[in-house]
């Protein structure tokens, strides 16, 4: 006989809502139902009422934690639509607080991996990580968490003396060596909670078009810093880490890989940044008519925008952000058929699930 | 043969691609979107989101259908004058959100599909959230 378990829109793990019916027979999983929109902003909406500045402050708070990235999706689209391209050093500076942001994205989902596993010790050591990372955004921006960085045409803070980080950035990838990483990949808590759990087959992933880790984890060798180079990503030499299994153990395998990419990208970002302006200047800027889309690689994956303007309009005529988890979050059925009940909020996470991005 | 020329191929279509700001475009024509998902399954492309526009008076709305191939956007522009266009759903599950959401915001139908309970939970009927008469 079969029973439903709904798991949310308050969620024993992930401080944001949304709801998992779960249809179970005894301890397994046989279907789920998503439900999302509890908490839905319409920023699309707001963004037509907003003016080019204040339309970057808006598109900030789509997402607490990759802020970064989406200023700079959206900025990428009207540096398009103003026919302005960003100068080598804000392209540089770009590329070095997307990495900075994946690496406190992935951080901070291995602590909430941790604490989800019962592995607290790992969710305190993560945490004070994830404050060493913040730190240094802290350093470039002055904030830590919506940045303001972006502007249209370039930054808005230039990193003074990049060599300067370089050691804040050594002492991060030696911590994430000496412990995060060989503790995700070796210990026999973190393999008996992960391995073979929360399966997406290849087949599925390309099937959903997933996209970041969660593809990638799959066996989907997808990477707009590779494939579609975007800011100076094209300047820097990195692997897209890939794994088969489709488990929740690949899914952590990869982002432990990609910190350790990360960490290299932001030291050659650092080492090469090329002097110069870091922006076209001023604050008038003439929108053509039209509409322009682009893409960066979040930390969770791909995000788009579209953006449409009618010259000497104020406003964006529409803003469609197309966010990763949107794309991620319907895998999570396929996910959790078959598993034990007690695993799927481990499943839900190892997506690394943004509510906020979602709900925009 | 390049994989942009085999899609034309595939569609049966002699209009150009047009690039413009990063995104190959291709003017579907008497294609119907169904038809254009099944070019895109058979080249491997992948989806990436419906963006829908309110065109201004009675002109209906636009739907512009992005796949990516090999990191390359592609985009296609669907005009419909009334209220339906026919749904993707069946040929690529990765369109459910997106058509549901695009159901809910602008009140257009995607023929051909059940709706489940309303994704986004502070309207409370379809349309109320981007649609302008709607919304008034």
């Amino acid at each position: 006989m079969s029973y439903k378990i709904p798991m949310g829109p308050y969620h024993p793990g992930l401080e944001e809502p949304y709801k998992l019916d779960m249809i179970c027979e005894g301890e397994t999983v046989k279907d789920a139902e998503l439900h999302i929109g509890f908490n839905f902003r319409g920023i699309e909406h707001l963004a037509e009422t907003r003016n080019y500045f204040q339309v970057i402050a808006l598109m900030e708070r789509v997402c607490g934690i990759c802020s970064f990235i989406h200023t700079l999706t959206l900025c990428q689209s009207m540096e398009k639509l103003a026919g302005l391209e960003a100068p080598p050093r804000a392209q540089y500076i770009r590329v070095v607080m997307a990495e900075l942001e994946r690496l406190h994205s992935h951080v901070l989902w291995a602590g909430i991996a941790a604490k989800l596993m019962g592995f607290k010790t790992m969710f305190m050591t993560c945490f004070a990580l994830r404050e060493k990372v913040m730190d240094v955004l802290q350093a470039i921006s002055g904030n830590r968490v919506n940045y303001s960085m972006n502007c249209v045409g370039g930054v808005n803070r230039d990193i003074e003396d990049p060599a300067a980080l370089a050691p804040m950035i050594d002492e991060l990838e030696r911590e994430m060596m000496r412990t995060v990483i060989p503790i995700f990949t070796t210990s026999s808590t973190a393999r008996s909670r992960c391995a073979g759990i929360g399966v997406l087959t290849h087949e599925k992933a390309v099937s959903c078009a997933v996209v970041g880790p969660t593809a990638r984890a799959s066996g989907v060798p997808q990477d707009l810093r590779r494939d579609a180079p975007y800011a100076a990503y094209a300047e820097m030499k990195f692997e897209v880490p890939v794994e088969q299994a489709g488990d929740v153990r690949a899914r952590l395998f990869v982002r432990a890989l990609e910190i350790i990419e990360s960490c290299g990208i932001l030291r050659q970002a650092l080492s090469k940044m090329p002097p110069g302006e870091i922006s076209t200047g001023g604050d008038k800027f003439n929108f053509a008519t039209g509409t322009a889309t682009s893409r960066v690689e979040a930390p969770r994956g791909e995000v788009m925008y579209s953006v449409t303007w009618k010259e000497g309009s104020r406003n964006p005529a529409r803003v469609h952000a197309r966010t990763p988890t949107y794309a991620n979050m319907p895998a999570v059925r396929w996910m959790v058929r078959g598993a034990r009940l007690a695993d799927t909020p481990l499943i839900q996470a190892s997506i690394d699930p943004c509510y906020s991005c979602t709900d925009r | 043969m390049t994989a942009l020329d085999t899609i034309r191929e595939k569609l049966g279509t002699a209009e150009p691609w047009v690039e413009s700001r990063g995104t190959w475009w291709l003017n579907p024509g008497a294609v119907s979107v169904r038809e254009l998902a099944q070019a895109m399954n058979a080249i491997g492309a992948r989806f990436v989101t419906i963006t829908a526009y309110q065109l201004p008076g009675d002109a209906g709305f636009r739907l512009e259908y992005h796949w990516d191939l090999t990191g390359r956007l592609l985009g296609f522009p669907f005009q419909i004058a009334g209220n339906s266009i026919e749904s993707i759903f069946d040929l690529c599950e990765a369109a459910d959100w997106i058509e549901r959401e695009i159901h809910e915001e602008y009140s257009i139908d995607f023929a051909g599909r059940a709706y489940e309970p309303l994704l986004l939970r502070q309207g409370d009927k379809p349309g109320v959230n981007l649609r302008e008469e709607v919304a008034k």
